[in-house]
């Protein structure tokens, strides 16, 4: 079990210690993990479990600040990294972001945060809503509450109904003047399509999102019009599995507010919405680079925030790069960024330009890999529909609203 | 959180000036706010207190504050509170005496209405961890335990776990374990009941070593009641209690298979959670329940694909990488289930280095027919990676798929390109591959030969890739045109060659270009010759010393010695013994999956005991495969001599060394040893094992040496029945030989009967009882239910050996038997015996 929790800042200082067990882990291990990871070469600095000489530690990073676990004991690790995950989700929800001031300014409720999150080392609550009603996040709208009824504790007055309910993740009580239930669809597109433009690999992962403000103690069923597309899911624990197995029904209880419902991943897919094609052809020390960025299938929706970037290779002593639409951005650590936006309708934008080589190298042998980023609001291209949303158990009408959003993620183009 | 700093480091740092100062003024202000019940106090304390806690966050001393902090204390606002319950459970145990100050007003709120208050006092209470104030401990704890909240309830039941931390007898004599237990298997509240378990399989354990009755509740956990009674609300739990609940269940033995169906059945929907270590879990328990049905096993593999994939794939790199440790243990297992997955193997540009070798690694062994075309091809493209370790691991994975795979047509060709791409270190790494290569496909020779002939030596500078180039040099000298002047063009520069192994290569390669072109080598010989002679490093020199005076004996046995005819490499050594392995795998879902060891192999010392050869196994294998072609030989010959080395050492040290040179007799078949030994390998020689079979360790030594072989002479073959020699001897090598050598004679399945099957805790237990039938053990191993033995007996007057292997799966209360006999006609009486033998195993 875990016996000690540090946040560490990107200079390495201790942000925040948490002790755990009566096992007290000395902060030196934080100077010694620090050191340790600079000595690493650049790609190994953020691997996830280390081995120190006296504990084993899990680390998670997000935005700069480290979120370090230790223990001298052997436990699942993914458990470990799970809940630093969570540690550093919630912290970020209640915080509005990660940094290292919001943590500073606001480590009282960190700590608070911690204390709930787990205890002699392992982990208790986790779940966003319960803690919110343990814990009130420092937003402006608590504060201006606190003025108003005078109330200034940011901790609840009561403990949450539902740690005593049967639906562990729900509020007993809530109550809202207008009913609604937003589901989105998020698809992020992974691709990898190599220098003959071939697709080598191409699929999706995808996020049921679900905001729901429901009085009362509602049931929803969501069922979708092809769930058959679908290759491999995984649910909240909110999701009741029999009705999945039997008619691919997703039926539940929803948690209050914002939530995922299921990740899904759709294998093989045939094509993508755009192509990107780039030209290397290289001789006598310069090297020419061309390319062209176009839609392939259209999806009926405009294609938005188009960003091709890439890293240069080491050899390369300058580039002059132009580009027909959008604009083009070299970085001293020898990033390309090729920023395009909409592609219009009419012509498919190109870049094109050369490069030059070290002296006494006649071609080029290291290609960069393009990294091509994209967004199409209202389509989700792996063609996965919502067919219905029924509500249960509630005698209230209710709004609901479907969205449906794709982007690119790990979509790179070698040449 | 900090600890006090040590005294020396208190003087005001130039970084931190305002650190004592600072102190001693909030430390007026907090006592002139203590007295104070003005509106707004609050605010204020709030404020200060703040002030105090970062100033302890950050590492300065604040201990000083301490009873003004508690004077403060006296408030009803909650955020107050637990600003002070942090300072005080931070500063409590190096400051004893004013932590009893705290007490009164803790325990005061122990009592308070709010649920929460309560559960905050009593979790803070318990955590000042002062030994001499666990008196007022017991109170409280026990009023939590039955508080009507089951906030306080859980906060409680971890606080008894932190009571038996600070004093575990207080918490014995107040019979807190028991109300835990009755808590455990009667409260409403799944997070409670999860708590109590946690907490007691803790306490257990450690209770265990001293009171049987724990030591037995504790295995109490482990049955059936207990287990279901947990599954049967798994839905109720939260996800990490859930995970809890999960490794009890992977410890648990169904009585039959239907048993292991229902529990499948009714976890399967856990493969579906959202979090990732539940899903982890479960796959543990799946993979455990199904170890003796092959079938069902391998159905398991196919339904935890899916959900590890996508796990992969949708979580942060954090998570994405503790799941793929998991994954290459299983891909590393069953290579053949995931090769239609290949592509969830391949490296994305972004990913940290770490996670591309682990898919370089899953991409070679899930390598086969239908996919390596397609494998290489995305291989050759991180060849031209920019992060060039990675780089190198994609030639070396092409490299190693070439020596495993069929088609190895077109991955030549791949690796020739390489050569061809003029890049040092592509060069470099192709090089050695192409050595290897050649080491098991020798008719490739023409094609590689070609190529390799036309890199300069001057490009190549890695050692292992000048040794490589070298070691070709020699080997086909007869083929390269202009061998032998490289050859002297690279002895002129002897001086400013730094590694000994590019050296000690030069050496044997000019003399294998001497023996095929004499003339042409003569002078560079010479000239190595007497180099080497100089050199200051040893092993060079001798070397050196040595081909002198063998050609000054006679260069055709000069010849035979140093060149003689070789067998391709069938199989290359693998570093990793199956048994290491088969030990991760028994520890899914633990670091030692991430690390690749098992346990045993980086906890604490204490914990190694007599395993901790393996250590050793590991290096020295690796050894043996990096060795050039006649180290390995000379290295087994001292391994032989080892007489403390275990057989498992001596069998995975043998097989890369005899493969590695083929140097051995002709006699040997260089295919037969990695298939036949494998069984042997699979086990775990203890050492003390191996040792204590022997009636003396004097006697022990003489039979590893071979010296004393049997002890009776032979005489008139006595007739059934049959009786044993009771001091039956046997070295492990010569049973391994025997073993390979022979054929079963007999192969039968017994049961055993249920009093047996509850003996065989250990494989130990069953060792002594067959060593009173006259039978004795040379290798046992395993872990319940699967245990395996090797037995040996000798005919009483005889020199006639049985060799038996054992398996013994108690959860099916069967039992495997393979004989094997020098004597075949008898084995049919030995069988009888034998199982006489095992069936009185565990009877009074």
């Amino acid at each position: 079990m875990l016996q000690c929790i540090f946040l560490l800042s990107d200079s390495g200082e201790v942000i925040l210690e948490k002790q755990l067990t009566g096992h007290r882990v000395d902060r030196s291990i934080c100077n010694w993990f620090w050191d340790h990871t600079n000595s690493q070469p650049n790609s190994y600095k953020q691997q996830p479990v280390i081995a120190s000489p006296t504990h084993y530690l899990f680390q998670v990073c997000r935005e700069g600040i480290t979120f370090l676990a230790c223990t001298q004991v052997e436990m699942p690790p993914l458990m470990a990294i799970e809940f630093l995950c969570r540690v550093a989700d919630v912290i970020n929800g209640y915080l509005g972001g990660l940094n290292e001031d919001s943590i500073k300014d606001n480590f009282v409720i960190v700590y608070e945060l911690l204390d709930e999150m787990i205890d002699n080392g392992f982990p208790l609550t986790t779940e966003p809503n319960i803690l919110q009603e343990m814990i009130a996040p420092p937003n402006i709208v608590s504060k201006v509450l606190s003025v108003v009824t005078g109330n200034s504790s940011n901790v609840s007055d009561t403990l949450p109904g539902s740690t005593a309910s049967c639906v562990p993740w729900r509020t007993a009580d809530p109550k809202y003047a207008n009913n609604e239930v937003y589901v989105d669809l998020v698809e992020q597109m992974d691709a990898t399509i190599n220098r003959d433009g071939v697709l080598v690999k191409c699929e999706i992962n995808g996020e049921v999102q679900v905001n729901s403000h429901i009085t009362g103690l509602p049931d929803l069923t969501l069922s979708f019009a092809n769930p058959s597309i679908l290759d491999d899911v995984r649910f909240h624990p909110c999701v009741r599995f029999r009705p999945w197995e039997s008619n691919q029904i997703l039926s539940f209880v929803p948690p209050d507010g914002q939530f995922k419902l299921m990740n899904y991943r759709v294998r093989k897919l045939k094509s993508t919405p755009i192509y990107v094609k780039p030209q290397l052809t290289s001789d006598g020390g310069i090297c020419r680079l061309n390319v062209m960025v176009g839609m392939r299938n259209d999806p009926g929706k405009t294609v938005d925030s188009v960003n091709v970037q890439f890293q240069l290779p080491p050899c390369i002593l300058s580039a002059d790069l132009t580009s027909t639409h959008g604009t083009v951005n070299i970085l001293s650590n020898k990033t390309c960024t090729w920023s395009i936006g909409r592609i219009p309708k009419d012509k498919a934008p190109s870049m094109s330009g050369t490069l030059v080589l070290e002296t006494g190298l006649e071609r080029l042998h290291v290609f960069p890999t393009f990294q091509v980023d994209f967004r199409i609001m209202g389509v989700a291209l792996s063609g996965l529909q919502i067919d219905k949303l029924d509500l249960k158990t509630v005698p209230y009408r209710f709004y609901k609203g479907f969205r449906a959003l794709t982007r690119a993620g790990e979509f790179e183009v070698r040449s | 959180m900090a600890p006090p700093p040590p005294q020396s480091n208190r003087s005001p740092s130039p970084s931190q000036p305002s650190g004592k100062s600072e102190v001693s003024d909030l430390k007026l202000q907090l006592r002139q706010l203590a007295g104070s019940r003005a509106p707004g106090t609050d605010d204020s304390k709030r404020d200060l207190f703040k002030k105090v806690i970062s100033n302890m966050t950050i590492g300065i001393d604040v201990s000083s504050l301490f009873g003004e902090m508690v004077m403060c204390s006296a408030t009803s606002d909650i955020v107050l509170k637990k600003m002070c319950y942090l300072y005080v459970g931070n500063y409590a145990k190096v400051n004893p005496d004013l932590a009893l100050l705290t007490i009164n007003f803790l325990q005061r709120d122990c009592k308070d209405q709010d649920p929460m208050i309560r559960g905050l006092a009593l979790r803070s209470l318990c955590s000042l961890r002062v030994a001499n104030l666990v008196e007022y401990l017991v109170g409280p704890l026990g009023s939590g335990l039955k508080d009507n909240n089951s906030y306080v309830r859980t906060v409680a039941v971890i606080g008894v776990l932190k009571l038996y931390h600070i004093s575990a007898t207080t918490c014995i004599d107040a019979d807190f374990p028991e109300t835990l237990k009755h808590l455990m298997l009667n409260d409403q509240d799944t997070q409670v009941v999860a708590n109590c378990l946690s907490a007691l399989q803790e306490i257990w354990t450690l209770e265990s070593t001293t009171s049987e009755e724990a030591a037995r509740e504790r295995e109490n956990l482990h049955s059936k009641p207990y287990v279901y009674y947990f599954l049967n609300r798994i839905k109720e739990f939260s996800e990490w209690a859930q995970c809890l609940v999960m490794e009890l269940v992977a410890k648990y033995i169904p009585s039959d298979n239907s048993e292991i169906f229902d529990i499948m059945n009714l976890l399967e929907d856990r493969l579906q959670h959202a979090n990732g270590a539940v899903v982890l879990a479960t796959t543990k328990v799946f993979l455990h329940l199904t170890l003796s049905m092959a079938d069902v096993h391998q159905q398991v593999y196919e339904r935890i694909k899916a959900p590890l994939l996508t796990q992969v794939s949708s979580g942060s790199p954090e998570q994405s990488y503790a799941i793929l440790s998991h994954l290459h243990l299983l891909v590393m297992r069953a290579p053949y289930i995931f090769s239609s997955d290949y592509k969830h193997f391949y490296c994305q540009y972004n990913e940290p280095s770490y996670v591309k070798k682990l898919k370089l690694e899953m991409l070679t062994a899930v390598a086969n027919e239908s996919n390596t075309y397609e494998i290489v091809t995305e291989l050759c493209e991180y060849a031209a990676n920019v992060d060039i370790p990675i780089a190198r691991e994609s030639i070396r994975a092409v490299g190693k798929i070439a020596l495993q795979q069929y088609d190895v047509n077109a991955i030549v060709d791949r690796l020739l390109q390489f050569l061809e791409m003029e890049k040092d270190y592509v060069t470099s790494e192709a090089l050695v591959l192409v050595k290897d290569l050649l080491r098991k496909y020798p008719q490739w020779s023409q094609d590689c030969i070609a190529v390799v002939g036309n890199i300069s030596s001057n490009n190549v500078q890695e050692p292992k890739a000048k040794a490589a180039l070298i070691w070709m040099l020699g080997e086909y000298s007869q083929d390269m045109h202009d061998a032998p002047y490289v050859l002297e063009s690279l002895v002129e520069n002897w001086d400013e060659e730094h590694s000994a192994e590019v050296r000690l290569h030069l050496l044997t390669a000019v003399m294998k270009c001497f023996f095929k072109r004499p003339p042409e080598t003569q002078k560079a010989l010479g000239a190595a010759l007497a180099a080497g002679l100089a050199d200051f490093h040893q092993d060079v020199h001798d070397r050196a010393l040595f081909y002198y005076r063998l050609l000054q004996y006679n260069v055709s046995v000069a010849e035979s010695v140093v060149n003689p005819p070789k067998q391709a490499v069938s199989v290359f050594a693998d570093t990793q013994s199956s048994e290491v392995k088969d030990r991760i795998f028994d520890e899914f879902n633990s670091l030692s999956v991430v690390y690749q060891k098992p346990s045993y192999m980086f906890t604490d010392k204490e914990h190694r005991g007599t395993l901790e050869f393996s250590d050793e196994l590991g290096n020295l294998s690796i050894n043996a495969e990096t060795g050039d072609s006649v180290v390995p030989a000379q290295r087994v010959e001292e391994n032989d001599k080892d007489l403390l080395l275990s057989t498992t050492e001596k069998d995975d040290v043998r097989d890369p060394g005899s493969n590695g040179s083929a140097y051995n007799a002709p006699s040997y078949n260089g295919s037969a040893p990695s298939a036949t030994s494998q069984p042997l390998a699979d086990l775990a020689f203890s050492s003390t094992g191996a040792t204590g079979q022997a009636p003396a360790p004097g006697l022990a030594i003489d039979d590893l040496l071979g010296l004393d072989f049997s002890v009776g002479t032979a005489t008139t073959p006595s007739p059934p029945p049959l009786t044993l020699n009771p001091k039956a001897v046997l070295d492990p090598g010569t049973f391994q030989q025997k073993w390979r050598q022979l054929p079963i004679s007999l192969s039968e399945e017994y049961s055993l009967s249920p009093l047996g099957i509850a003996s065989l805790v250990t494989p130990n237990a069953l060792l002594r009882h067959m060593q009173s039938h006259s039978i004795q053990c040379i290798a046992s191993g395993g872990q319940s239910p699967n245990f395996k033995f090797f037995f040996f007996a000798q005919k009483a007057e005889e020199a006639s050996i049985y060799l038996v292997e054992c398996i013994i799966n108690t959860s099916s209360a069967k039992s495997q038997i393979k004989i094997k006999a020098d004597d075949q006609s008898s084995s049919q009486a030995f069988s009888t015996l034998f199982q006489s033998a095992l069936s009185k195993f565990g009877l009074p």
